[in-house]
């Protein structure tokens, strides 16, 4: 019998004991006296959520299909688990071997959200390796991470050896390659880190020296070294049909937020809209060509068995073979029990027709997210989506027999005013009057549903809001307010319902966004404190943020609610996105003036992506 | 056609809970390609059905589904295919074809046999010299064996004597290993735990602790007393 590294009274009293045993169908099981390198691949968040990620599952595949590496799973022990493995002392453990891993060569983690910063000490203190990169010695792993937030480590730094900036496909056999090297000539730490540091996306924080000015912006940012590159250069996979792919993924016991096959149909965006991250940074749009996409959807389902299959990208409605691929899908899965669940389409005729026919109408509802309210706003964001847009697509929606339509907003938006506000509940009013003019009353099941939910605004690096200020949390639940009001003095306000989200989780994530390497030791008193499991409501503990803040003289005015200099160096300006900051900087200049940019596929408007040689700027028009 | 697969849950998989186990069969048996039946609607799902669940921590070698297929597989084909999209724990069996008036499973169930033994060897229960004596008294000489038993509605009273088809004790290697077979399926479902409970405090044992015991459901059986039939015996490998 598979040895367990907890022991049975432990696992008999934890909730869902099943995310610890490892085990899977399609999970890899190697000797690890047959390889050279093991990898704990880690989502520092609970199972159910990091077995969710596709990301993940692509780099496990990868890796594993090395002769000479073993990938293993990490994933963080809930609470309960957490206390019990403190007080009786048992390492964290990798799922596949159970083996504790601070044996490990890596432990690699991907940075999803800002809010699983404290989840990454977690890791590290569980496993019994140092939490200061300064502090590890020549045997301890290599903890490197990645993910969207990497293309901002800064507020990380004192706890990571090395960053991969960029999509992992590209630099991880070159990196490898160099850590056999050095392993095999007996490993020394600097060593192999100062020569990690030139490979393209590597970037080795210790290597790097920040100066202040007296108003507390970066005045020098730069390598100790002069062989160390002054710049980080984001990786990109040029060709989406031939780059890395599960065929196999694995199937948890325990119900994963993602139950169903994932297939990645495009990376990037062609949109551009201004408050998103990911529309920026994993430009160019790069679709993958729909026969592949075929091959990979009948492979998956084979050989998980699941019954759900789900298109995965930014903007699906843009993929230029959606109908076929939705037709192909439709014909060949409905058959057989599989059921295709819909990514957040475009609505309109097309959109409709599909829906129609995987979902039950009168269950179901369409979605929008216009992520503004006024007209003025959306053209702020350069998000081009009209109210005809929205009134034509739901009155066709009505017609079709849906009642129920989703709403997402985002207040605190740059210059957003009053007014702004007002138009979001006047918007989803329009389109419940909408309802009432399209469906007969004979036909009506009951009223319409129009549910609201707004999110607050929170500035990314490498988007053109960077600059943008935040506001403090009561502002937020005002802006709350104002669409509150506002919606009950609705003609329609009972067919309007209206939710919204905390805002002191909201002002944290703004903090750690931009913040720098000098929130480390907040963020490590923080943890120390009891913190961890942030992104969670029920372990979020606002007052213990502020204590660490304080001990540490960080100021949440100076990383969230200051209005940044144009010419001001930012902690993550060492890195190339490839979007230029000549770019971004008219982007936000376009924004102030309202003035909307077209979208990749109407024009090439010079952000710098074209740069990269591939995808949506090279394709023929 | 119905179909009923035997199998067995062992060791690392005793963790794995009743629900999580249902979704691991839906997937196996579409990866195992088993032409299973679906039922109408927009949310089809498979025609499988489960006998009495089995909680987390217990291991069994007697597990029973019930599978709907529209086509015949060959018993061989079927559990090989099966067996092939199995993790370690998890084994198949069994695969016969029902004959049409047989009950399904889950209903079917009404008795299940267990072996019980404890965890620790050197459990409390493992220094009675003279436990088969006092479990002979406790049951083979007993007339009745009234308990309180723990329900959603409160408490109620309940002789456990006849709902005890097998009570057998031996002791090996100092440590008390019993042989159980006890009324299950909707009406009267006895847990083991239930029964050792009972026999601890006959004995006069401290605070009695469920987690102590190691409990394997060794098979399932439908029809009365007299005459149980296993719920593997019933219908024919094709």
């Amino acid at each position: 019998m598979k040895k367990l590294a907890l022991p049975d009274d432990i696992l008999m009293q934890i909730d869902k004991p099943a995310r610890y045993i490892g085990n899977e169908f399609n999970s890899v099981i190697k000797n690890p006296a047959d390889v050279d390198i093991r990898f704990a691949m880690c989502f520092p968040d609970v199972y159910e959520v990091g077995m969710s990620h596709l990301g993940i599952a692509i780099l496990y595949d990868m890796l594993n299909k090395r002769q000479d590496t073993y990938c293993e799973r990490v994933y963080s022990p809930w609470p309960d688990l957490h206390n019990l493995m403190k007080e009786r002392n048992i390492p964290l453990f990798a799922l596949e071997s159970q083996d504790p891993i601070k044996g490990f060569d890596f432990i690699g983690m991907t940075l999803q959200y800002e809010m699983c910063y404290t989840n990454i000490l977690q890791i590290l203190d569980l496993a019994g390796v140092a939490l200061l990169n300064s502090e590890r010695e020549n045997d301890d792993p290599i903890v490197i991470v990645g993910g969207p937030c990497a293309t901002n480590p800064e507020p990380i730094a004192d706890f990571v050896d090395l960053v991969y900036v960029g999509e992992g496909e590209t630099s991880y056999p070159t990196l490898l390659e160099l850590y056999k090297e050095h392993k095999k000539k007996g490993f020394d730490r600097n060593s192999f880190l100062r020569e990690a540091s030139h490979i393209p996306g590597i970037y080795v924080p210790s290597l790097y020296e920040v100066s202040y000015k007296e108003d507390g912006t970066i005045a020098e940012f730069k390598p100790i070294y002069d062989d160390v590159p002054a710049t980080v250069e984001r990786q990109v996979v040029k060709d989406m049909d031939s780059s890395s792919y599960p065929t196999k993924m694995l199937i948890p016991f325990v119900r994963a937020i993602q139950d169903r096959v994932v297939l990645e149909i495009q990376r990037g965006c062609i949109r551009g809209c201004r408050f998103c991250q990911a529309g920026m940074i994993y430009r160019p749009n790069r679709e993958k060509s729909v026969d592949v996409l075929k091959a990979q959807a009948k492979e998956l389902l084979a050989s998980t068995g699941h019954e759900e299959i789900s298109l995965s990208s930014l903007s699906s409605s843009d993929y230029h073979a959606l109908g076929e691929l939705m037709d192909f899908l439709i014909d060949d899965c409905l058959s057989e029990g599989v059921n295709v669940s819909l990514p957040s389409l475009r609505i309109d005729a097309f959109s409709l027709d599909v829906m129609s026919k995987v979902q039950d109408v009168r269950k179901s509802s369409i979605t929008f997210a216009p992520e503004a309210g006024s007209q003025r706003m959306r053209n702020v964001i350069n998000k081009g989506l009209t109210v005809e847009d929205i009134i034509g697509g739901a009155t066709l929606a009505f017609k079709g027999g849906w009642n129920k339509v989703k709403f997402y907003f985002m207040l605190g938006l740059p210059g957003e005013t009053d007014e702004d506000m007002k138009a979001i509940p006047q918007l989803a009013n329009e389109v419940a009057a909408a309802y009432y003019d399209t469906v007969p009353k004979e036909q009506r099941q009951g009223r319409c549903q129009i549910t609201i939910s707004t999110s607050f605004f929170v500035p990314k690096p490498f988007t053109p809001f960077q600059w943008a200020p935040m506001y403090e949390a009561g502002e937020y639940l005002r802006r709350a307010k104002v669409v509150n009001d506002e919606m009950k003095a609705q003609l329609n306000q009972k067919s309007l319902k209206y939710n919204w989200h905390h805002s002191d989780v909201t002002v944290l994530e703004g903090v750690f966004a931009r913040g720098d390497r000098r929130l480390c030791p907040a963020i490590l008193d923080a943890y120390n404190s009891g913190c961890f499991f942030d992104a969670w409501g029920e372990y979020f503990d606002f007052d213990k943020w502020l204590a660490a803040f304080e001990k540490n003289n960080i100021s949440i005015d100076f990383y969230a609610y200051r209005q940044r200099d144009l010419d001001e160096i930012f902690p993550w300006d060492f890195i190339d996105c490839h979007v230029t900051k000549e770019f971004l900087k008219r982007e936000w200049n376009n924004a102030m003036a309202g003035k909307v940019t077209p979208n990749c596929k109407m024009g090439c408007s010079g952000c710098g992506a074209k740069s990269i040689g591939s995808g949506v700027c090279h394709n023929a028009r | 056609m119905r179909v009923r697969v035997k199998f067995e849950k062992t060791g690392i998989m005793r963790y794995v809970g009743h629900l999580d186990l249902m979704r691991f069969f839906q997937k196996a048996v579409k990866r195992a390609n088993l032409p299973i039946r679906y039922s109408e609607g927009f949310n089809p799902h498979q025609i499988m059905s489960f006998a009495a669940p089995l909680g987390v921590g217990l291991t069994s070698t007697g597990e029973y589904m019930d599978i709907d297929l529209k086509q015949e597989v060959s018993s061989k084909e079927g559990l090989e295919s099966l067996n092939q999209n199995m993790v370690e724990g998890l084994a198949i069996t069994g695969f016969k074809y029902l004959p049409d008036d047989a009950e399904k499973c889950m209903s079917a169930v009404t008795a299940a046999s267990y072996m019980v033994t404890y965890k620790n060897p050197k459990d409390d229960a493992c220094y009675i010299d003279n436990i088969i004596d006092l479990k002979e008294k406790f049951f083979d000489e007993a007339a009745s064996i009234n308990i309180v038993k723990k329900t959603k509605k409160g408490e109620r009273e309940l002789d456990l004597k006849p709902l005890i088809y097998r009570f057998n004790l031996e002791v090996k290697d100092n440590v008390p290993v019993y042989d159980l077979l006890l009324s299950s399926g909707s009406t009267d479902n006895i847990k083991p735990e239930l029964v050792i409970k009972a026999f601890h405090e006959y004995l006069g044992l401290p605070e009695f602790d469920e987690l102590s015991l190691d409990i394997q459901r060794v098979d399932m059986y439908t029809g009365e007393p007299e005459s149980f039939v296993s719920l593997g015996e019933i219908g024919d490998e094709h």
